[in-house]
């Protein structure tokens, strides 16, 4: 699969010349299989840009939400291919308790905040609340499980007819409760069972170790502990994701040398920059 | 990985292991999966040493009896009773381990029900009165 990094940001777009390099536009990653299936994981400002490479001949295309904090489904609307009438589009988004996930998205895709509500875009929808097991999305098998961050979060698995697999969790706190992080197995650590032997791991890595010490219950992770987590699951390379919207390229380059200077880890890392694509 | 713990339960078992409450942690089927520091105590045996057991093992290794020393059966406390139920169970009671002291106790035990209404265990405080 061909996997390609759109928006590599946390929180909050953050454009500009001190984040030129890793990038300023939100969570977004596209996946294409060989078969030529789509898959966009998450819906940041950076799918805008992916939108823009979806061929007139594509006929559906799954996008894979892990929450719906706004850095994540803030490019929905933006993403032109929902405004094509031959194209198949589901939407696969995490279960809540009380609202459905059409209701939840249309609290976004609706006036005042958007001018155009979900159920007048022109493409086929369809919504899918997740986790539901393992689902076969053309050549890809996806799984998924609900992770540790605030409201209904999940991390996504997907597997390819090779087996190659790409783990996604752009927004994880696995070091919550945990005096040093890590201390259990991987069965008992959020993430485990998706991120368990991934040939690439996205991962969450927003703050500095000193940073998450002020931070802890907010959903996200040290560059120090998503090496250790990388390190516990097995992942072969793992992809530093989510960047802190207060962190210039500098900063990012400095967190990385730090953490790496800290704790070795087991796989290859290279820190998501916006643009990178990865063959695996 | 198929041994993979829920989300529901991985915090259930960090929570259990932030407080001084003893709490025992149980999975769908009664397996008895987690036991904090506080509930050692009570077990007289350390989660290290014991690891996971299943309900007819972890079960076996209490007495229980009612406020008239009446037998308490597995399946009638409150641990066995909120699995099959599916709903909260508070009593009192007098529990022992083998060769222990007669401990009275408040037992209350709650079901961790998730999205769709999906039974992942059960958690358990044991509160001396």
């Amino acid at each position: 699969m061909n996997v390609t990094l759109w928006g590599t940001r946390g929180s909050l777009a953050t454009p500009g010349a001190e984040t030129a390099r890793y990038g300023g536009n939100t969570s977004c990653v596209g996946v294409i299989g060989r078969d030529g299936t789509v898959l966009v994981l998450d819906a940041g400002t950076g799918i805008r840009g992916l939108g823009k490479t979806i061929a007139p001949t594509v006929r559906r295309v799954d996008i894979l939400l892990t929450h719906l904090h706004m850095d994540h489904i803030q490019g929905l609307g933006f993403f032109a291919p929902l405004f094509r009438a031959d194209l198949e589009v589901h939407i696969w988004g995490p279960v809540s308790s009380h609202i459905s996930l059409r209701e939840r998205l249309m609290r976004y895709l609706s006036p005042p905040l958007f001018p155009v509500s979900l159920r007048e875009l022109p493409c086929m929808i369809t919504l899918h609340e997740v986790p539901c097991g393992e689902v076969a999305i053309g050549e890809f098998r996806v799984s998924s499980a609900l992770v540790c961050h605030p409201g209904p979060t999940v991390g996504y698995r997907v597997a390819d007819a090779r087996g190659a697999v790409l783990t996604y969790l752009p927004d994880h706190e696995p070091a919550l409760g945990s005096t040093e992080f890590p201390s259990l197995p991987l069965a008992w650590t959020s993430g485990g069972g998706l991120a368990a032997g991934a040939d690439l791991l996205i991962h969450d890595s927003q703050y500095s170790a000193a940073e998450y010490l002020s931070h802890v219950g907010w959903g996200h992770s040290s560059f120090k502990d998503a090496l250790a987590f990388a390190t516990l699951s097995g992942a072969k390379h793992l992809v530093p994701f989510h960047h802190d919207p207060s962190h210039t390229d500098i900063d990012i380059d400095r967190l990385m040398k730090d953490a790496m200077a800290e704790i070795t880890p087991a796989c290859r890392v290279t820190t998501a920059l916006e643009g990178a694509t990865f063959q695996i | 990985m198929n041994d993979a713990k829920s989300i529901q339960i991985i915090l259930a078992r960090q929570l259990a292991s932030c407080i001084a409450t003893p709490v025992l942690l149980v999975d769908a089927q009664n397996s008895l999966i987690y036991y904090n520091e506080p509930a050692e105590a009570i077990f007289n045996q350390r989660f290290d040493e014991t690891g996971e057991m299943p309900a007819s093992e972890w079960t076996s290794r209490f007495t229980a009896v009612d406020d008239d020393r009446n037998p308490i059966p597995p399946a009638d406390r409150p641990m066995g009773r909120v699995l099959a139920e599916c709903a909260p169970v508070s009593r009192t009671m007098w529990m022992r381990v083998s060769g222990g002291d007669w401990r009275h106790l408040n037992v209350t035990a709650f079901p961790l029900v998730g999205e769709k209404g999906q039974l992942f265990g059960a958690m358990s405080i044991f509160w001396a009165i």
